[in-house]
């Protein structure tokens, strides 16, 4: 059941959201969980055990932190300011020890499923170089649905009770919605506990509003997905797949319709997910803010799977740089070498630990491991070019900030972005070394005047939907960036606009979408992670 | 609170901290510079600032960043 199907829409959401409005407001959130589960067995089968393993680890955990709170809370009473300084102490420690259990639980699970045989293939690698072959055998075992979005919510809830940001969850089943929520069990958002979980647990009130604005994404979701990104999808794969029949300035084309196919893909696949939770009146977590706007590669990652950023950032960049050893090495830095150099060294070091991480949390593969390191190199960099760029627009006078400059930077960012998403989609580092190499040695105009361009596994009409795609694409996502909330706004529209929008968005999709005989499902990227 | 501006200074030159409110969604403070403002305050103020502190309300002006450094002083 993919989340593009009949099936998915009319046999199960559609289901589910009827009984959400049958069932009192109070109990809403039952019909939530048990559609959440429904799903999530269906999709998964025995697999659901690892879900519940999860949720009863952190509920535990939770329960377990709060408790030790409400001894401090009691203990500290009557105290002097150093006497509770030590105890306060001596409490954190034993909080500490609860989340590292939570920690090592959960992502000992994902990390034995999903990277077991990554590091068993590496490890028989190194054994082989003393004639020891195929000592570590490889498990078999699929990877459970969601499991690399809802095991970084687990973690998140736990070192939230931790810090204090929120209470731990008494109710089990309240906290196995927030994990099993269905319409983030694909590709996320990855959703907060203090703000995710009220909104689950609240009813909510049918209004037209809501479902107007959730339908309207939907449709808009459906849009960049069917007849943008797997249009773009032939493009990419006829291209990526045999790469060494083409030319320089086709294969440049393919890497940019990969960019086209991922980006559509997955932000289409939000928007269909948010859209659905917008109809039971919740809000999910942004997760793209137009994010080839951007005007260098930190922002470009401010802008791009946001909820994913925003977790390595809480959860990891700020506990390894405040951790005692890296204020020790930023305090020995900020001495021994100059001011410059002082800040640079512990941030390096911290953002080496995001970008090591983030690139494995995308797969068990030297690919992406490449891929992290790939924007972490380029951050660094930048961070190190700093006072030149200073210095150098200083003498110049140029306006960094100027329309013309920004434009450059916009432009130099999304080839920068390009790259990164090339060596997402080869099969591995040598691919990449070849089919790069080739963008250079191979470049010719008669791509395009030959008319092979536009017969990449498409014809011209394909090609010429995809860039009147593109240019709707554009205008959406220039509305928003000065802030208009489009399905709201269509939402509260007269029905002479939201009525157009609303058949224009089905026409488009049934006329337009690349399904039905003539076109393979495709399915959809992030999911596989 | 002169302290405050002093370190504020070094890590980004050329910022009136005296007027500018909206540090973080102006993009004046990024993650970078947070975590080298805080290992200067941590120094400076011998206060110890944990994650939880780091949210965007804690460093939106000069004036809450120095809010926070009293509340962890208490």
């Amino acid at each position: 059941m993919t989340y593009t199907s009949y099936l998915y829409f009319f046999g199960f959401v559609g289901v589910v959201y009827l009984l959400y409005l049958i069932v009192p407001v109070k109990h809403r959130w039952l019909v939530l969980l048990a559609g959440s589960y429904a799903f999530y067995m269906f999709m998964n089968g025995f697999l659901t055990a690892f879900l519940l393993a999860t949720t009863v680890s952190i509920y535990f955990c939770g329960i377990h932190i709060g408790k030790i709170q409400d001894k401090f809370n009691i203990a500290k009473k009557d105290l002097s300011k150093d006497e509770k300084k030590v105890l306060k102490a001596s409490f954190t420690k034993k909080k500490k020890g609860v989340v590292a259990i939570a920690v090592v639980i959960n992502l000992g699970i994902l990390l034995f499923l999903k990277y077991f045989n990554f590091f068993a293939e590496q490890g028989n690698l190194f054994l082989s170089m003393f004639n020891l072959h195929d000592v570590i055998p490889f498990i078999h075992i699929a990877l459970p649905l969601g499991i690399s979005y809802y095991t970084l919510q687990a973690i998140g809830y736990v070192v939230d009770v931790y810090r204090g940001k929120c209470k731990p969850e008494t109710n089990a089943a309240k906290l196995a919605l927030f994990l099993s929520f269905f319409p983030q069990m694909t590709e996320g958002p990855i959703g907060r506990y203090d703000q995710l979980a009220p909104q689950l647990v609240t009813g909510h009130k049918y209004t037209n509003e809501n479902f107007t604005a959730g339908v309207t994404l939907i449709l808009w979701g459906f849009f960049k997905k069917l007849v943008i990104s797997d249009r773009a999808s032939f493009i990419a794969n006829t291209v990526f797949n045999n790469y060494s029949s083409y030319g320089g300035l086709t294969v440049a084309v393919a890497i940019m319709a990969y960019t086209l196919q991922l980006y559509t893909d997955f932000s289409g696949c939000i928007d269909i997910m948010t859209g659905c939770a917008k109809i039971f009146g919740i809000d999910l977590a942004v997760n793209f803010k137009q994010p080839f706007f951007s005007k260098s590669v930190n922002e470009f990652w401010r802008r791009w799977h946001i909820t994913l950023g925003s977790w390595f950032k809480d959860y990891v960049f700020y506990p390894v740089s405040l951790s005692a050893p890296f204020m020790k090495l930023s305090k020995k830095a900020q001495n021994k070498l100059n001011r410059f150099f002082g800040s640079l060294i512990p941030s390096a070091a911290a953002l080496f630990v995001v970008w090591l991480g983030t690139g494995l949390w995308h797969g068990a593969s030297w690919k992406y491991v490449v891929y992290g390191l790939y924007y972490y190199f380029i951050m660094l960099l930048g961070m190190l070019c700093e006072p030149l760029f200073i210095k150098f627009f200083d003498k110049t006078h140029i306006n960094r900030n100027g329309k013309y400059f920004s434009a450059f930077r916009v432009f130099r960012t999304f080839i920068l972005v390009n790259i990164g998403m090339m060596l997402f989609r080869v099969n591995d580092l040598n691919d990449f070394g070849r089919m790069f190499a080739q963008l250079f040695t191979s470049f010719s105009i008669n791509d395009i005047t030959s008319g092979s361009m536009f017969k990449l596994g498409t014809d011209s009409p394909d090609f010429v939907i995809l860039i009147i795609g593109v240019i709707i694409m554009l205008i959406v996502a220039s509305i928003k960036e000065k802030g208009c909330d489009l399905k709201i706004a269509v939402a509260n529209s007269r029905l002479l606009i939201k009525w157009p929008v609303m058949i224009g968005l089905i026409m488009s999709i049934v006329i337009f979408g690349a399904y039905g005989d003539n076109y393979a499902q495709v399915a959809s990227i992030y999911a596989q992670f | 609170m002169e302290d405050l501006l002093k370190i504020l200074e070094e890590v980004k030159p050329g910022v009136d901290f005296t007027k500018a409110d909206n540090l973080i969604e102006s993009g004046i403070l990024d993650s970078l510079s947070i975590i080298t403002l805080v290992a200067k305050i941590s120094d400076e103020f011998d206060v110890e600032i944990t994650p939880i502190d780091l949210v965007p309300e804690n460093f939106k002006s000069a004036e809450t960043i120095y809010a926070l450094i009293q509340r962890l002083e208490d």
